[in-house]
């Protein structure tokens, strides 16, 4: 009953725009779970802190690493927390399948589509089917990363003489030069522990985004198509043009699979450089060598598309998402907050974060190398989730990842992708 | 003791070498790690931890100094940047040098590398360099400069320094080492106690349905522990329990039990039947028997257990994240500490490898404290 | 209240606690309920001696019941049922079970799984004993079992980097940092060899890591069956001229058969649920998968319950013959 009241107060506090009114929340604690540990822990809860001194909440996160797993556990057995940072929007369509999740506040869906960058895809990807199979907003994006672009070193550019190609004909024909020269032009490692084989996964999708119409990736995603047609198999040859070439990647097609991706791009810093571009979402930057300044020893381009297929700019990408997992005030409030442009601004600051809101200011950004990724990100004519993060877990988390360790070790991509549909269809 | 040994020279040679054999493969592997501990990330994925014990031909990487703040106008229009390479105490033996990554070998020790178009740079033995050219040419960034050196094994304590006493870090570690103890002392006691007692009726008192309890035992020890946890946690949750101290013993005990069940039994089960036999005639109850007699007796085998049960409980991350952890983040125990350390990404071979070591210090100083009671003189003296 | 503090009072309430428990109940049964006095002293004794062993036995059931039987319990439901939206479940029979045995990589773990079942045990038993009986001769004996005990002590979080610190390859013109490659390299192989993907023989590179864990296991375990061993047997053997080879396998180990049961029956035991190495170091890929890390898998990734419980069945039904063999040996014992 008194919860119920609560709910009721705090929504009427939310629609009359008092969320920020001073220690209105003073003395609830909202717990918070999520995937990210330090550095990025001490980092959102910088972003808290601020939600703490507005409102006199205290807010406690907790992260793992093994939160996929941890999150399910703690909410099948009556632990939830308040409130659960989702790195896959599939995870989070589960439970809220389930009935385990809370639809925010009224309004949060006009408010993101006014306010975020592509704004009706972000209110798309934070959207499922409840319990009752009805839909329901549950997901607020808070931290984007972009997947799209590749990493060099200038000055190794600049001492062979190199261009920064601006289409991916030009790309593969750097590629090729490279080769000519007698150096090899990529590092690719598909290595990740338990999550071996996601950084294939990334490339398949970008190169779908380049091969074919984004309608097409979207029917892929959802298995309106499926996943051995040929537009998904020409994807993935063109993939292993590049990953099951022994002279294109640094250590032969054998070390992909198992190189890690922590340690892949390093090859680029070595001397002599074991190799010349590294494609990788905007966090890599981390696993470089220690010292190594972005924007001058490190620095990146855009992946292009391939000129003659006309698919303007498109942009793979992934974010975070705030879900409210155990209804409370101070969870509604808390996601409330997110939207203010100060909450984004914190962690622009203090580095690693992108954001599509339209009203933070850019000028936060603690480097010209993320406000320049952040530019790519707005200037997107086409803007993707990545793929297998909307996938399901089996797939998107499983058999997707394998599949492309097995395609990369020899098998063929109609055999790879047969297999991965048909660990679809059982999921069905 | 060393009946044999007194004898033949050759067997105890024999004895003595294949023993180390063993322990040498066994160490090897840990020995990388501890080597590594002491290495920065870079060199451990740059070189195998063996090259770091001897003096390594490397090519290193460096840069001169930002012309903005250091050249100086040596003539009208000529520019100078001089400077080492090295930094104070650290120098290494040059060989080779280059400017670019293309070839980073191409000039010998004092020869001067002509960039083109009059800039120039001469590199001595010691690191020292003279980087000269016009206004426009030294501008920028430092320029980079590749050298093949000889480089002398380097360790550095910066690892244990950072997963220990870091100032962010050195308060949860704390925290979290008292967090660890109170999870771990109860949860290797509790269990072995009720497993002594229940071991106890199962090897030595007659009651109907034994076998099927023994042979439950048996089965329960093969329980996937996954399974059980959101079973339990749903249950802890049900009876007002929660996530917490208490939870994580009983998790831990019920864990630990078939186990310690199973190894405790057998082991009674071998104990002298006349000693058992001659306490009940001479009228002593099951209770005086099992503690003044089984105990002592079984000290060897709850020693091996206890050392085992601690480990586990001190190595686990599972059921004290399901069972412990909670959101407040008081809670925190070492293992939860370490991964927290290792990132959001876990790339951080030098922080596991510290980890690890840092992690493994109690245990081991347990196993040493309880291997004195392992010894034969317990056993076999209260035979006698 | 100071953490440490807290800490020390909640050991305490906990442990006396379960002493208080034994002690209290036996004091009740013998001076109370059933005193050893008075006119019915001869049935009173039967009956505590009857209900004595649930004493002993209670608190070690309840803990077996609750954690461990009504999970599998619990386990054994939700692999007949399937999961439908809305936090419901139907029942399907043996769908679940059918679905699985159709599938590739079960049969692969399934059949991985055997194959560690058969190296594990017996490669760790044979190195623990040997080392049990080669170190309880020598002066630095003590130092020698500690230093083959140390992998007990290392979490598989570790133990993953130490064996990556071994197994890892690196392109051929690079310094190799993996042992093995390093090693393969100076004795002609031509180019690096990623083990951890040749199928197969990688299953083995992965046992290798549960050995060198689980050999400390059995040799501390083995090491205190050999001390107990009486002194006067092996002091016989000597006087008549036995060797040492002939004390060992003629009078040691036949003395300490239960105990090697008991080593080997554990390590199949852990074998069986063997979960984190794999998990760590290749995640079932390359042909490597076993039953615990599919069943994980299904569970928390694919988040498929009834698979993953139909799963955890097949684990458990493993280990039926060595159920039955002990079952066996304890009623032998009996008689």
């Amino acid at each position: 009953m008194k919860r119920s009241l609560y709910i009721g107060v705090a929504t009427a506090a939310l629609t009359a725009g008092l969320a920020h009114a001073d220690g209105h929340l003073a003395g609830e604690t909202i717990t918070v779970a999520g995937p990210w540990l330090s550095p990025e822990a001490d980092r959102v809860e910088a972003v808290f802190d601020l939600f703490e001194e507005q409102t006199g909440a205290t807010v406690t996160y907790v992260g793992s690493d093994s939160f996929e797993s941890q999150i399910v556990i703690d909410i099948e057995g009556g632990s939830a927390p308040n409130l659960a940072v989702f790195p896959q929007p599939g995870l989070a369509a589960d439970l809220a399948a389930q009935g385990h999740l809370t639809p925010l506040a009224e309004g949060s869906a006009d408010w993101i589509r006014e306010n975020y960058a592509a704004g009706q895809s972000w209110v798309d990807l934070g959207t499922y089917a409840d319990a009752t199979g009805a839909d329901q907003l549950y997901g607020m994006f808070f931290r984007v990363s972009v997947k799209s672009l590749v990493w060099y070193s200038p000055e190794n550019f600049e001492d062979a003489g190199y261009e920064i190609p601006e289409t991916m004909e030009e790309l593969i024909a750097l590629s090729d030069q490279i080769v000519a020269d007698g150096e090899t032009p990529w590092c690719i490692g598909l290595g990740s522990g338990a999550a071996t084989g996601w950084p294939a996964t990334d490339w398949v999708e970008d190169l779908m985004l380049r091969t074919q119409e984004p309608s097409v990736y979207d029917d892929w995603v959802s298995n309106d198509m499926p996943f051995n047609d040929p537009k998904v198999i020409e994807a993935v040859e063109t993939f292993g043009m590049f990953a099951r070439n022994d002279d294109y990647v640094a250590g032969g097609a054998a070390g992909v699979a198992s190189t890690d991706f922590r340690d892949s791009p390093k090859g680029m810093f070595d001397s002599p450089p074991q190799c010349y571009m590294h494609r990788q979402a905007s966090f890599i930057p981390a696993f470089f060598p220690e010292g190594t300044v972005v924007g001058e020893d490190a620095d990146f381009f855009y992946f292009p598309a391939f000129e003659e297929k006309d698919l303007g700019k498109p942009v793979l990408g992934a974010g975070t998402l705030f879900a409210i997992t155990n209804e409370s005030e101070g969870a509604h409030a808390l996601v409330e907050f997110l939207r203010s442009p100060e909450a984004h601004e914190s962690w622009m600051a203090a580095g690693g974060f992108l954001s599509p809101h339209l009203g933070a200011d850019l000028s936060s950004f603690e480097s010209d190398a993320e406000r320049a990724v952040n530019e790519i990100l707005l200037n997107a004519t086409t803007f993707r989730f990545d793929g297998s993060d909307l996938m399901p877990g089996g797939i998107g988390a499983g058999t997707f990842w394998t599949g492309m360790v097995d395609y990369v070790g020899g098998a063929s991509a109609e055999d790879v992708t047969t297999s991965i549909q048909e660990s679809w269809d059982a999921l069905k | 003791m060393d009946s044999l040994a007194g004898k033949k020279p050759l067997v105890v040679w024999a004895l003595n070498l294949s023993v180390l054999a063993l322990v040498l493969l066994w160490i090897f592997p840990t020995l990388g790690l501890f080597v590594s501990s002491f290495r920065t990330n870079e060199q451990i994925t740059s070189s195998g931890w063996w090259a770091s014990l001897f003096p390594a031909e490397q090519t290193l990487q460096l840069r001169a100094l930002d012309p903005d703040d250091f050249r100086i106008e040596t003539a009208t229009g000529v520019f100078t940047v001089e400077g080492n390479l090295f930094e104070e105490g650290e120098a290494a033996d040059i060989s080779r040098w280059g400017t670019s990554s293309r070839a980073p070998d191409a000039y010998a020790v004092g020869e001067t590398a002509d960039l083109g178009e009059g800039e120039t740079i001469t590199l001595a033995t010691d690191g020292a360099y003279i980087w000269q050219g016009n206004d426009d040419q030294i501008s920028g960034r430092g320029q980079r400069m590749f050298v093949v050196a000889t480089v002398p094994p380097e360790f550095t304590g910066d690892n244990y320094n950072n997963v220990l006493f870091s100032p962010t870090n050195s308060e949860n570690m704390a925290k979290a080492f008292f967090n660890t103890l109170t999870v771990v002392i109860p949860s290797t006691i509790i269990p072995i106690l009720i497993a002594a007692f229940a071991a106890y009726a199962l090897a030595w008192m007659d009651f109907p349905g034994r076998a099927l309890l023994i042979a439950a035992v048996v089965a329960l020890l093969v329980v996937p522990l996954q399974l059980a946890l959101i079973p339990l946690l749903s249950l802890h949750n049900a009876i007002g329990i929660g996530k917490g101290y208490l939870g994580v013993w009983m998790a831990h005990t019920g864990f630990g039990l078939p186990l310690a069940i199973y190894l405790l039994r057998n082991y009674m089960v071998g104990l002298p039947r006349d000693i058992i036999e001659n306490a009940r005639v001479d009228g002593a109850t099951e209770f005086q028997i099992f503690t003044k007699i089984i105990l002592p007796l079984s000290f060897p085998a709850l020693a091996s257990f206890a050392i085992f049960q601690f480990l586990w409980t001190w190595n686990d991350l599972l059921v004290a994240l399901v069972f412990l952890i909670d959101s407040s983040g008081q809670t925190t125990v070492m293992t939860k500490q370490i991964v927290e350390l290792l990132g959001t990404r876990g790339g951080d071979w030098e922080v596991l490898a510290t980890s690890a070591f840092v992690s493994i210090a109690v245990p081991l100083l347990v196993f040493f404290m309880m291997q004195r009671y392992l010894v034969r003189g317990l056993l076999a003296g209260s035979v006698k | 209240m100071h953490p440490a503090l807290l800490g020390v009072v909640t050991i305490v309430i906990g442990v006396t606690g379960c002493v208080g428990y034994f002690y209290g109940a036996n004091l009740l049964l013998d001076k109370v309920l059933f005193p050893a006095a008075g006119p019915n002293i001869g049935r009173n004794i039967n009956r505590r001696e009857a209900i004595r062993p649930w004493i002993f036995l209670f608190p070690a059931m309840l803990g077996l019941g609750l954690y461990l039987a009504y999970p599998v319990f619990a386990t054994l439901r939700l692999s007949f049922l399937e999961r439908i939206p809305g936090n419901e479940y139907v029942f399907v029979g043996l769908k679940n079970y059918r679905q699985m045995f159709a599938e590739d990589k079960f049969m692969e773990a399934l059949r991985n799984n055997i194959l560690w079942l058969v190296v594990v045990p017996a490669a760790s038993t044979a190195f623990g004993l040997l080392a049990a009986q080669l170190t309880d001769r020598l002066r630095w004996g003590n130092i020698a079992k500690s230093i083959i005990f140390m992998p007990m002590a290392i979490s598989f979080v570790g133990a993953a980097v130490i064996f990556k610190l071994i197994y890892e390859a690196r392109p051929e013109d690079v310094a190799q940092i993996g042992v093995l490659n390093a090693l393969y390299m100076q004795f002609g192989g031509d180019t690096p060899q990623q083990w951890l993907t040749i199928p197969f023989w990688n299953n083995f590179f992965l046992m290798a890591v549960l050995i060198w864990i689980q050999t400390g296991f059995a040799m501390v375990i083995l090491s205190a069956a050999l001390r107990g061993i009486p002194e006067e047997t092996i002091e016989a053997a000597v006087i008549d001229g036995a060797n040492p080879f002939q004390i060992f396998f003629k009078i040691k180990v036949p003395q300490i058969t239960s105990t090697i049961v008991v080593v080997w029956t554990t390590i199949t035991i852990a074998t069986l649920k063997v979960f984190d190495i794999v998990f760590a170091m290749t995640n079932g890929q390359w042909e490597t998968q076993v039953l615990a890390n599919y069943m994980y898998t299904k569970m928390f990734v694919a988040r498929d319950w009834g698979i993953g419980s139909a799963s955890a069945m097949i684990i458990m039904l493993l280990v039926m013959p060595i159920l039955v063999w002990n079952v066996y040996n304890a009623r032998k014992e009996m008689r």
